[in-house]
């Protein structure tokens, strides 16, 4: 079975600008599939090479199999694109909108009636059929344009910033369409600068800074790398932190607001280490709060420093897969 | 049995309907200018001008303004079309399809080419109710209109392409269509003109087309028709290929 999207050495120039820089991705088929990276980090150009928006200066690029270039027709067919602008014919009606769009993927026109209506049902505006684009919320606008992209009824549904600008229902609302798509089988790649949405839906995370991957894995492969913080409190506060470093995975351990905190990776797996590791030394244990390194930090941290801390946090974890995309 | 591939049919399709919806920016204007162009120069100066080749002033200039109809609209359509699209994204909806580039570009110039010969059709029956005139060849007028419709439909394509700016649609069609057309022959014989204008006239590719749409109507022609049409025909398939490899170099489309 051929892998939903499969790039080799991607590259794409503007000039001396270098906008994707030999950029190797794999996702698979039905895989919900997430590309983090702050602006400018290559995200839509990456999405505008798979649907031919854009020509790429070098490497490979194929989806199911087939080359974007060569087999450009076939590709597209596989993929519905919901754009980051707003991108939508103003001259007609929202429904008509849609069945065009069917239409220029060969879909007949009564069938592409039925579509149009369905997936506006799906996101919701259906009651909103016989409105133009420009009269439509910024909501029911973002909504369109997953509708646009469900139209055809592609393999692939690739989300470019889907949630930018809308209120937390709508995005909850579309989070669950999606989830709901990905469950019967299609495949999502998805571009957001909402860490949380990326953290909740995605199976795997690449993320890319200047055109270059820095890291993939899944969210909680990639928490598991940053370094969480185990506060305990113990019946007297002692007057200076003990050192705890000879445990494995913990960093450090400092004093905050009357509580030790121990910085280690994987939280979860060293607080019973460090719990025994207190009382042996005569601390009486109160309260003990786990707060796990949120994906965020994990992001900043990889696109701050290019990920040399995380990245050496990953060998010592000893996390599998951080290459395998 | 369809003609067209269900992709092609929905662009053009949508192509039709757009300009088929809004007649007071399409339709409208060239009936009420020509209307203008007839009653100033059939019915007030007719009377005073001589007449051309043994033609009514009216009948000799009808054909010039159906030409000029004919080639601003297929033009306009194209160019405007592709533009607007770029400018404001929606063309993406056909470029992210799958439909081969050969099909978007059929489609786009068998509609605006559609566009310029119903623009030429209502001018003929505009000029007809001032002044009756019948069609002397008929193959010839329908051929002509049919290829000098689709040359400028895809000569519309490579402007909507290479415009930045909707001012580089007013430019083109401005001054250049339109100074082209009115020194092609629309309103005077090329007989009337000294040699060396005569000669530099042939150099325009718009005394041909108003030549041979002439011909249709009055079977008369200052220049050799069959050359013409052979001439156009070729012109017109080579601005087509042009088109077609514009848009699979994504001339003005991607990057």
């Amino acid at each position: 079975m051929p892998r939903a999207i499969e790039t080799q050495d991607l590259v794409k120039e503007y000039g001396d600008l270098r906008a994707l820089d030999e950029l190797s991705i794999s996702v698979e088929d039905g895989e919900f599939f997430g590309l983090l990276g702050p602006n400018g980090a290559g995200k839509t150009t990456f999405i505008e090479i798979l649907v031919g928006l854009v020509r790429k200066s070098g490497g490979e690029a194929r989806v199911f199999g087939q080359d974007v270039v060569d087999d450009y027709r076939e590709v597209r067919d596989a993929i519905g694109l919901a754009p980051q602008e707003y991108n939508v014919d103003r001259f007609f009606p929202i429904r008509e909108v849609l069945q065009h769009k069917a239409g220029y993927h060969g879909i007949p026109e009564d069938e592409a009636e039925r579509r149009a209506d369905e997936a506006l049902k799906t996101v919701g505006i259906y009651d909103k059929r016989d409105e133009r684009f420009d009269w439509l919320s910024g909501g029911m606008k973002r909504r369109l344009l997953l509708a646009r992209a469900l139209v055809t009824d592609p393999d692939l549904l690739i989300l470019d910033e889907p949630t930018a600008g809308v209120d937390v229902q709508l995005r909850h609302d579309l989070w669950n369409i999606v989830q709901e798509l990905n469950e019967g089988g299609t495949t999502v790649l998805l571009t957001t600068h909402y860490i949380e949405e990326a953290e909740r839906l995605c199976d795997r995370v690449a993320i890319i800074n200047e055109g270059r991957k820095l890291e993939v894995a899944s969210p909680d492969e990639l928490m598991d790398r940053g370094t969480d913080t185990i506060y305990v409190r113990t019946q007297t506060t002692p007057s200076t932190a003990p050192d705890l470093t000879h445990l494995d995975r913990v960093e450090g351990v400092t004093i905050e607001d009357g509580r030790l905190a121990v910085r280690a990776k994987q939280g979860g797996r060293v607080a019973p280490q460090v719990l025994n590791e207190l009382e042996a030394r005569g601390h009486e244990i109160v309260d003990l709060e786990i707060t796990r390194t949120s994906l965020e930090e994990v992001f900043v941290e990889l696109t701050n420093d290019d990920g040399e801390g995380v990245r050496s946090g990953e060998e010592s974890a000893g996390i599998p897969g951080g290459d395998s995309a | 049995m369809r003609f067209l591939s269900v992709s092609t049919y929905a662009l053009v399709k949508r192509e039709i309907l757009r300009y088929v919806r809004r007649p007071s920016n399409t339709f409208l204007p060239p009936l009420i200018t020509n209307v203008l162009y007839f009653s100033v120069f059939g019915v007030i100066l007719g009377d005073r001008i001589d007449r051309i080749q043994g033609f009514d002033y009216i009948v000799f200039i009808l054909p010039g303004l159906i030409v000029l109809g004919a080639i601003s609209n297929a033009f306009e359509n194209a160019s405007f079309s592709i533009f607007h699209g770029r400018w404001n994204e929606y063309i993406h909806e056909t470029l992210t399809s799958p439909m081969s580039y050969t099909e978007m570009v059929l489609a786009y110039i068998g509609a605006s080419a559609l566009r310029g010969l119903v623009v030429g059709v209502i001018i003929a029956f505009v000029g007809y109710a001032f002044e009756p005139v019948g069609v002397a060849r008929p193959f010839y007028l329908v051929a002509f209109l049919v290829v000098i419709s689709v040359l400028f439909a895809s000569l519309g394509v490579v402007g909507g392409l290479w415009a930045e700016d909707f001012d580089y649609l007013t430019v083109m069609n401005q001054f250049i269509v339109r100074p082209l057309v009115f020194f092609g022959g629309v309103f005077y014989s090329l007989e009337i003109l000294p040699p060396l204008y005569r000669t530099l006239s042939l150099l325009n590719p718009m005394v041909y087309m108003v030549n041979g749409v002439r011909y249709g109507f009055l079977a008369y022609s200052d220049i050799d028709h069959n050359v013409a049409l052979a001439v156009l025909s070729a012109l017109t398939l080579a601005v087509v290929l042009v088109d077609i490899a514009l848009f699979k170099r994504g001339y003005g489309l991607t990057d």
